[in-house]
């Protein structure tokens, strides 16, 4: 258990740090499938089976397939060829952003102050039947508003990308 | 041998501080994009974290990660779309050119 953490966790944050940092975007973006093929390893060994495979489907399946999309019709994929190139003009705010935020946040949830109760050997209520079943019950309205705002944002996204065309009619 | 909750937070405070140094820093708005969705990713982490340590019976947070999840995905949709549309305008996807506002 404890060795599976290590190793996923390790494979999670280089895949994350090479999407962030890699100067080829094809190649930022197959270090973000890494990232999130990681996490759902991580909601796996968590007993959220159904949220790792959610995870897997919706992610790896369909928002790194959109974000390889969007690189091919933006076509200026390799970017330059120094770190200025692929920096903006103000890199060194971020930086120090980051780095303030990660050490405030390691600060805050330094394991003496959280206190986690591990389950006592729980059994794992997370079956698929048991999820669909709660979400037709007791969630169904957040899961038509759901719906709706997915449908939306697909119009959406279709309007914008295609302002042109529909401009010249 | 469990894993102390503290590791899994402090894990997902690296990645959210690693998705934001992305977004912050490159000049590629695909880029910041893909800092974005690690930074939603270390968000929905900590919350499965928070679920497995201490409300492993119900499945709220399950729920609201299952959401999160959706509005994520569709957030990207509309971003990408974004990014076309500035392409189009701009013949480029560089964040430090697109300042037409700019008094």
């Amino acid at each position: 258990m404890y060795i599976a953490f290590w190793f996923i966790s390790i494979i999670t944050v280089i895949g994350a740090l090479l999407a962030v940092v890699l100067r080829n975007v094809v190649h930022c973006v197959l270090s973000l499938i890494l990232f999130f093929l990681g996490i759902a390893a991580h909601y796996f060994l968590l007993r959220a089976d159904f949220i790792g495979a959610v995870q897997i489907l919706i992610y790896v399946g369909a928002v790194a397939v959109l974000i390889l999309f969007a690189i091919m019709l933006t076509r200026n994929v390799t970017g330059g060829e120094g770190p200025r190139e692929i920096l903006g003009g103000t890199w060194w705010t971020g930086t120090i952003t980051a780095a303030l935020i990660a050490a405030i946040l390691c600060w805050a949830v330094s394991v003496d102050r959280v206190a986690g109760v591990a389950p006592a050997g729980a059994q794992a209520k997370s079956s698929v039947l048991l999820i669909g079943r709660i979400l037709i019950a007791d969630w169904v309205v957040p899961f038509e508003a759901m719906a709706v705002l997915l449908t939306a944002a697909l119009i959406g996204a279709v309007v914008i990308a295609l302002e042109e065309v529909m401009r010249r009619r | 041998m469990t894993i102390p909750l503290g590791h899994y937070l402090m894990l997902s405070g690296l990645l959210f501080a690693i998705g934001l140094g992305g977004a912050l820093t490159r000049k590629n708005a695909i880029i910041v994009l893909i800092g974005i969705e690690i930074m939603f990713n270390a968000g929905i982490l900590n919350l499965i974290a928070f679920w497995h340590y201490n409300h492993f019976a119900v499945l709220t947070a399950q729920m609201f990660a299952i959401f999160a999840i959706s509005i994520a995905a569709a957030e990207s949709a509309i971003g990408l779309a974004l990014v076309i549309a500035v392409y189009r305008y701009y013949k480029s996807v560089d964040v430090d050119e697109m300042k037409s506002l700019k008094g």
